[in-house]
């Protein structure tokens, strides 16, 4: 048996290896696409109305579902030459091209611009704030944004308004993460085409470095630069709540303003602080770059958990002791740009 | 596995319109469908839904799988086939039913669309009425609506999906409108399915055996129409020939065979002027064409001319269709008949009715000529008690004997028999053809309409060298028509208006008023056809249309309306112009040489730039008042003349 050689070429074998290139090619198909399309767009301003000739337009699978069907119920019209089916088959076609159309003039005219992203710390995913807004008197239909496979939430736009949509971007490395590009799209009316633009703006988000989990107390050879503005009861008072950001201690939540609102906010205290410490990027022996600037960002969040003023001095800048957000965010932002030979934007 | 076929109400929404859509889609299928599956259908959809209300769990695959199975091993039990329209329907209903069941993504329901969208279809080609066209862009609004909702926000106003959905339809009409005008129609199938036989369609029998009825039950349906383009034809002569039976088993006439196809022009010669007409013919499922006897030439595809002068076409008629003929009153078919031929024109078995091929042979001794028999037989119809009736008493064995002899009573059918019996027994070639006498003129229209009660049957006689002649033994007895009642009785009239049977003459008036206009629904929706289309663009100018000329009119059309529908959705979503007051603001501002930050409000901007600019904190300060002024403040046109002159001015 095993000496008869199949005479016939291994069918099953050719459409394996072709389906196994299938993907491929079209990633590299893809890739491709979005570079000619970079290059003829250039990059955008932060702040850009969509016009026609960047919005794209390709049929769903439905949408080619939709259409050989369409052809099968010509060739039936025909077949039969009942002249009411050909009513209805061709009541389908038009809806189709009306709806090719309509699917690409939901996006068109759309104002989206750049609102910003909170820093976040490796490891999390930075929240990318886009804003669009329709300015045209017709409403704007299940609209999403979306970079490669991640996904926004969908939003309907009335007339006049304007949604912030959050593109969450991944980042494991301090510095700056860039969304290099990202796309508006949209399924509406029938979901039988998919209509896209893509905006190339130079937009970037702040990535602090990763906090140590496990690390030794700050060395305690810090002198205490009298920075003391209360008695050393280090009684603390309440200064007024604000917005609770990432790495704030849970005791300082308002909870109750939280069961009120629904809105995380935390306490701030003024005059907590009950000793300046410097902390010194050239104090350790030793050790790796990175380990040393996720120390004193361990370090810098902790201090500013217990509300003391610290500096910190990093080689050729230092940061006087101080505390509070402003403060926290430039020390951080030093820590995460360091080396970089970038400009702090 | 249970959490799988969870759902958590996120159909609500769109559901009782993917619902609503599909029951539409069934609803002209249900008289068709055996009872069970449009059950199925409400059961499927109503505890679809209850599953949906109640965030309950999917059957499960063990439940559906033999369920289906079942569904489809019955409706293969019903009709034997699934091909056809009516098996396709009842599979459709089904897989509907079956897929509600597993349909958990919003997604699903666009398959369900899909079947609702292939049920209309089917509905279409099942019947064509003029409620068709309402109905089916009422389903098209129902699955528009349904398909916008599967994707919109589960909070969106079914109004507002509605409005979206019609909006688009109304949007694509014009399209849909030119390319029904503009695509080439074909004459021919290019395969042939069976259309549902079961939509009861009335017409003639293919054999004829009087003695088996007792009873003949009158259809008002419309058999077919006629536009004449030439004289109307006297009442004598209105004589709708269908098709001819020669073979005579002493109780049966069959044998009219449509398979071998010849040209009129070998079998007829005509004499005179040709009645020109037009007929539009409702389906009957057999592939006999009616035409005024007799019929020379004619434009319907694959239609030939049988060897006893019946028209048929080499497929069924499973659809209405129009066809115009040329016909001629004066006319000689087949002057010489071959051996072979005359003795299946004489012939009749054996020792079946014996007592009339006696009275036959007698009469005929005493008569002299076949002429003069005729005559005196024709004159026994009319003289003796032989009534006209559609309650005939059943005949037994020897049928003809027993109506000549014992009932006498009978309708078109016993006449036409025992006439064609007669003759035969003393060898003159004899032949029954069945079809129609007679139709209603409806001035409503200016058309003939001839229905089913116009049904009639009557006998050719050859003679040699005059070839086959038309008697019509009926016409001899129908002046004695006494035992009907009057309404009844008028239907088989010869030459008589079935209008003076109508229970009211306003009723009557409003059926013609109704059927004219269904017929015009028929001759310009329905029947557009090759020729029709031809003669639709020849009035629109384009001269010598061909298939090539009308793509390229349709093609430009569908391109120039597509731009149309573009340009109209661009005006609607462009954004408002900025108005004058914003555009010199913004000269104001670079006019200062300072950049305005993204959404920083004037006020801001002017407190901002103050000093630092070469004009001073006071003209900014003026300005930004007089732009607020002009933009936001007052409709005052001196504001926004100030903002000019201040802008123009400023340095």
């Amino acid at each position: 048996m095993s000496s008869i050689r199949w005479p016939y070429p291994n069918v099953a074998g050719i459409v394996r290896n072709i389906a196994s290139i299938a993907p491929r090619t079209r990633a590299a198909a893809a890739s491709r696409v979005k570079n000619w399309a970079r290059k003829r767009q250039g990059v955008d301003p932060d702040h850009i109305q969509l016009t026609a000739g960047r919005t794209y337009i390709l049929p769903t699978g439905v949408g080619f579902i939709y259409g050989l069907m369409s052809f099968a119920m010509l060739l039936g019209s025909m077949n039969y030459n009942n002249n009411l089916s050909f009513v209805l088959t061709f009541f389908l076609i038009g809806l189709g091209f009306v709806a090719m159309h309509q699917c690409q003039r939901n996006i068109v005219c759309l104002e989206v611009s750049f609102a910003g992203v909170e820093p976040v710390f490796a490891g999390q995913a930075a929240q990318f704030r886009i804003a669009v807004t329709n300015h045209s008197k017709n409403p704007r239909f299940r609209i999403r944004l979306y970079v490669d496979a991640t996904v926004s939430d969908i939003h309907d736009l009335e007339p006049g308004e304007s949604q912030v949509f959050v593109i969450p971007v991944a980042s494991d490395r301090r510095g700056w993460v860039r969304l290099e590009r990202f796309g508006i799209r949209t399924l509406f009316p029938f979901e039988l085409f998919r209509s896209w633009a893509w905006l190339h703006m130079d937009i970037r988000g702040l990535i602090y470095p990763k906090p140590l989990e496990v690390v030794a107390e700050p060395p305690a050879t810090q002198i205490a630069l009298g920075h003391r503005q209360h008695d050393a009861r280090g009684e603390e008072d309440f200064a007024g709540l604000r917005r609770f950001i990432v790495g704030d201690s849970p005791r300082n939540v308002a909870w109750k303003a939280y069961a009120r609102s629904g809105q995380l906010l935390s306490k701030q205290f003024a005059g907590a602080d009950t000793s300046s410490q410097w902390f010194d990027f050239n104090a350790f022996d030793g050790d790796d770059v990175e380990v040393r600037l996720s120390t004193l960002a361990r370090w810098i969040v902790d201090a500013d958990r217990t509300r003391e003023d610290y500096g910190l001095k990093m080689p050729g800048e230092d940061i006087p002791p101080s505390h509070g957000e402003a403060h926290r965010h430039r020390c951080l932002e030093a820590l995460a740009l360091f080396g970089l030979g970038d400009d702090r934007g | 596995m249970a959490k799988a076929r969870g759902t958590d109400g996120s159909l609500l929404s769109s559901l009782p319109w993917t619902l609503a859509s599909l029951a539409l889609a069934l609803l002209p299928h249900i008289l068709f469908l055996p009872a069970w599956i449009t059950a199925a259908f409400l059961g499927c959809g109503i505890w679809r839904y209850l599953i949906e209300q109640r965030r309950a769990a999917l059957p499960s695959a063990w439940l559906r799988a033999p369920l289906a199975l079942l569904c489809f091993l019955g409706v293969y039990f019903v009709y034997g086939t699934i091909s056809g329209v009516g098996p396709g329907s009842a599979l459709l209903a089904i897989m509907a039913s079956l897929k509600l069941l597993e349909a958990r993504k919003r997604r699903d329901q666009f398959v369900l669309l899909f079947i609702a969208i292939f049920l209309v279809m089917a509905a279409l080609l099942r019947e064509q009425y003029l409620w068709s066209l309402p109905y089916l862009l009422a389903a098209l609004l129902f699955i528009t609506t349904a398909w916008i909702r599967i994707s919109a926000k589960p909070s969106e106003s079914v109004h507002r999906s509605f409005a979206t959905g019609a909006r688009l339809l109304l949007y694509a009409a014009p399209l849909a409108i030119a390319m029904w005008v503009f695509f080439p129609r074909i004459a021919t199938p290019f395969w042939a399915i069976p259309i549902d036989m079961s939509s009861g369609v009335s017409g003639l029998g293919d054999t004829m055996s009087p003695g088996d009825i007792s009873s003949l039950s009158l259809s008002n349906a419309v058999a077919f129409r006629v536009r004449f383009e030439s004289a109307v034809p006297a009442p004598r002569e209105r004589y709708w020939r269908g098709l001819v039976m020669h073979h005579f088993n002493g109780r049966t006439w069959s044998g009219s065979d449509p398979s071998v196809g010849l040209r009129a022009a070998r079998q007829v010669e005509v004499r005179g002027e040709p009645v020109k007409y037009q007929v539009t013919m409702e389906p009957t499922h057999q592939q006999w064409v009616y035409a005024l006897d007799m019929p020379y030439r004619w434009t319907l595809e694959r239609t030939f001319m049988g060897r006893q002068q019946e028209l048929a076409r080499v497929f069924p008629i499973d659809q209405r269709i129009a066809y115009e003929i040329e016909s001629y009153t004066d006319y000689r078919a087949e002057a010489q008949l071959n051996r072979f031929a005359n003795a299946a024109y004489v012939a009749l078995p054996e020792g079946s009715n014996p007592r009339t091929v006696e009275l036959a042979q007698q009469m005929r001794s005493a008569a002299g000529s076949d002429g003069a028999y005729i005559d005196a037989l024709l004159a026994k119809f009319h003289n003796e008690e032989f009534y006209y009736t559609l309650q005939p008493p059943p005949l037994g064995s020897n049928p003809v004997d027993r109506f000549l002899f014992e009932s006498q009573r009978g309708f078109c059918e016993h006449y036409a028999s025992a006439f064609g019996v007669m003759m035969r027994a003393v060898d003159i070639p004899a032949r029954i053809v069945l079809g129609y006498q007679g139709g209603e003129l409806n001035p409503v229209g200016d058309y003939m309409i001839v229905r089913q009660s116009d049904a009639h049957a009557w006998v050719e006689v050859w003679f040699e060298g005059r070839g086959w002649v038309r008697v019509d033994p009926t016409a001899a007895v129908a002046p004695e028509r006494i035992e009907l009642g009057i309404a009844s009785s008028l239907f088989d009239g010869i030459g008589m208006e079935w209008g003076l049977a109508a229970p009211s003459l306003l009723l009557h008036q409003l059926q013609l008023s109704w059927d004219a206009l269904n017929a015009g629904w028929n001759d310009w929706v329905l029947g557009y056809g090759p020729d029709k289309q031809n003669d639709f663009m020849r009035m629109l100018g384009m001269d010598d249309p061909s298939w090539r000329k009308m793509m390229l009119t349709l093609v430009t059309m569908v391109i120039g309306l597509i731009l149309l529908v573009s340009a109209g959705l661009t005006i609607r979503y462009r954004p408002p112009v900025r108005d004058r007051a914003a555009i010199l603001y913004q000269r104001f501002v670079r006019k200062t040489g300072i950049d305005i930050g993204i959404g920083e409000a004037p006020d801001a901007f002017a407190s901002r730039v103050g000093d630092a600019s070469r004009c001073g904190a006071n003209t900014i300060n003026d300005i930004t008042d007089t732009y607020l002024e002009a933009r936001y403040g007052s409709t005052d046109p001196a504001a926004l003349q100030r903002l000019e002159e201040q802008v123009g001015t400023m340095r």
